[in-house]
């Protein structure tokens, strides 16, 4: 029904070729499917309209495309997915943008990084793993009442604003050459990082309560997985939709971990 | 496979990291630059009016073997040679082993950075081979590998050096140009590999944070990299057309010592310095 609506309004159609994957032990496959965009539409606008009528190009019953979303407006990284071979979140992807033409084709594919669970829809448990590997928050817990915090300055504040606009996305993993799948839970504290753990080390060491747990951190960046297993493809600053400067933030901490092995080496028992 | 084995792996992670880092600049890299100054001297001696030959080109062939004996002649020698020699192998073992970490995607992300990570995996893996034939031939004597079969001999530099690029005395020989093209690859490769280390090393080691740091220090690895571009392609243009016999004469007569009578004379009317 909503087919032969559009149809009849005369508006433009697009392609959507979508790499469909049923679970993670199944093959994937592309699948083609034609819509008509509403004025102002994005990626996952196109997709509720499969979902309201999941056939495909050739007239074939289908599913609808299982994708991740939440915010729809940049802030969450939930919907992050692989646009006509770039990685990008897909609520900000617009139609009139990266499709304009009439019978223009997008492709949808799954970050590659990440083990498919359905379609679209990534399990991104490893990128959070990365924040708890390096403590990646604010130490306030105490029994006791321990008063307010120190007095942050604004010149402060200025540079570690765009490191916090870090959404974990999970752009910087999938187009870096040294972040690669890891299945197995096991081998996540042996594999590279990434980008975005680095950034938020970077962040919270410059938090004034936040750098409690600096040496802690700078530790668990100087293991197998590290800071050091950056190999300054400089992917990651490119795919940022926040901008946020990663590879300054991987710069930065490389002098941090300089500093801290040479002070330890001096000062350990 | 004990958890203890891998716990010292873990805690030496660093350092091993590191020392990789370094040991590309102090000492191969610092010794990349010497040796490209010392092999380009065939060209540049050209301009050393000091040197005891009568043209030009004899001039640098004069040259490049006074700065050959120079460093034959240096005290600890071999200890410097074996320091740089493990230090290659231990920069490469552990090259390889981090480059089997990473999968190059400069098809989906072709940015200029990405493809220099590529390139510089690609470079290693060619330098490597490159550095193992170059030391093989002219240092250990395996002189099968070598058309024509000449061993470099530190007393005829530039001739028997010659005669490796050429393949014959007589003219360059289709192996020789196999050779001499596997010598431009390889030395291209080796420059790029350390210029753009000496660029990613900074960022390692935290001397340039800002993207604008980056950028300046870049232009400095770049005009590093161009010259010693230019010294590594003229040492190998400038011994593959540098004439055998003619250099064989002189090189012959600054060593009046050790040769036959023929020379004698001119060299005691020239005199070593």
């Amino acid at each position: 029904m909503a087919a032969s609506n559009a149809q009849q309004s005369g508006k433009r159609h697009i392609r959507l070729k979508i790499l469909r994957q049923e679970a993670q032990d199944k093959l994937p496959r592309y699948e083609t499917f034609d819509v008509q965009p509403e004025p102002g539409a994005n990626v996952i606008s196109c997709l509720q309209q499969i979902a309201a009528r999941p056939v495909t190009a050739s007239g074939e019953q289908s599913t609808p495309v299982a994708y991740d979303a939440g915010c729809l407006e940049e802030v969450c990284g939930a919907c992050t997915m692989v646009i006509n071979g770039r990685v990008r979140q897909s609520c900000s992807c617009l139609i009139d943008q990266i499709a304009p033409n009439d019978g223009d084709t997008i492709t949808l594919e799954p970050m590659t990084k990440f083990p498919v669970i359905r379609d679209l829809w990534v399990d991104r448990s490893r990128l959070f793993h990365a924040l708890k590997r390096t403590s990646s928050w604010v130490p306030i817990d105490s029994i006791y009442d321990r008063g307010p915090g120190p007095k942050e300055l604004p010149d402060k504040q200025e540079p570690r604003y765009v490191l916090s606009t870090c959404m974990s996305c999970g752009c910087c993993l999938e187009a870096c050459p040294q972040y690669n799948p890891r299945p197995d839970e096991k081998d996540w504290d042996e594999a590279f990082i990434g980008a975005h753990a680095i950034s938020q080390v970077r962040l919270f060491n410059l938090h004034d309560t936040g750098k409690q747990l600096k040496s802690e951190r700078l530790e668990a960046l100087m293991g197998p997985g590290g800071v050091s297993d950056c190999g300054n493809a400089q992917n990651c600053v490119k795919v940022c939709p926040k901008e946020i400067p990663l590879t300054e933030s991987i710069a930065a901490i490389g002098r941090a971990v300089t500093v801290h092995s040479i002070a330890r080496w001096f000062t350990a028992r | 496979m004990g958890h203890e084995e891998e716990g010292t792996l873990a805690k030496r992670y660093f350092l091993l990291r590191r020392l990789h880092s370094l040991t590309g600049i102090l000492p191969i890299g610092v010794f990349l630059i010497f040796h490209l100054t010392t092999n380009s001297s065939v060209l540049w001696g050209a301009a050393n009016t000091r040197a005891h030959a009568d043209d030009l080109p004899g001039r640098g062939i004069a040259t490049f073997q006074h700065e050959v004996s120079f460093i034959n002649n240096l005290p600890g020698l071999l200890i410097m040679e074996i320091t740089l020699w493990a230090a290659i192998a231990f920069h490469a073992i552990l090259g390889i082993w981090y480059a089997t970490t990473g999968k190059s995607n400069t098809a989906r992300y072709p940015h200029m950075d990405n493809r220099r990570y590529a390139l510089q995996r690609l470079t290693g893996y060619i330098a490597l081979l490159f550095i193992l034939y170059h030391i093989a031939t002219l240092r250990w004597g395996w002189s099968f590998l070598v058309p024509g079969g000449v061993t470099w001999g530190h007393e005829h530099a530039a001739s028997t050096l010659a005669l490796a690029l050429r393949g014959s005395a007589d003219s360059i020989t289709v192996a020789g140009l196999a050779v001499s093209l596997f010598y431009f690859v390889g030395v291209t490769s080796a420059v790029f590999h350390f210029a753009n280390g000496l660029w990613t090393a900074a960022i390692t080691w935290g001397l340039t944070i800002s993207t604008a740091a980056q950028r300046r220090w870049g232009v400095v690895c770049a005009g590093l990299g161009i010259l010693l571009m230019a010294m590594a392609w003229g040492s190998v243009v400038g011994f593959l057309f540098t004439d055998p016999e003619k250099a064989r004469e002189i090189e012959s007569a600054m060593h009046p010592e050790e040769d036959s009578t023929e020379h004698t004379a001119r060299a005691t009317t020239d005199g070593a310095p």
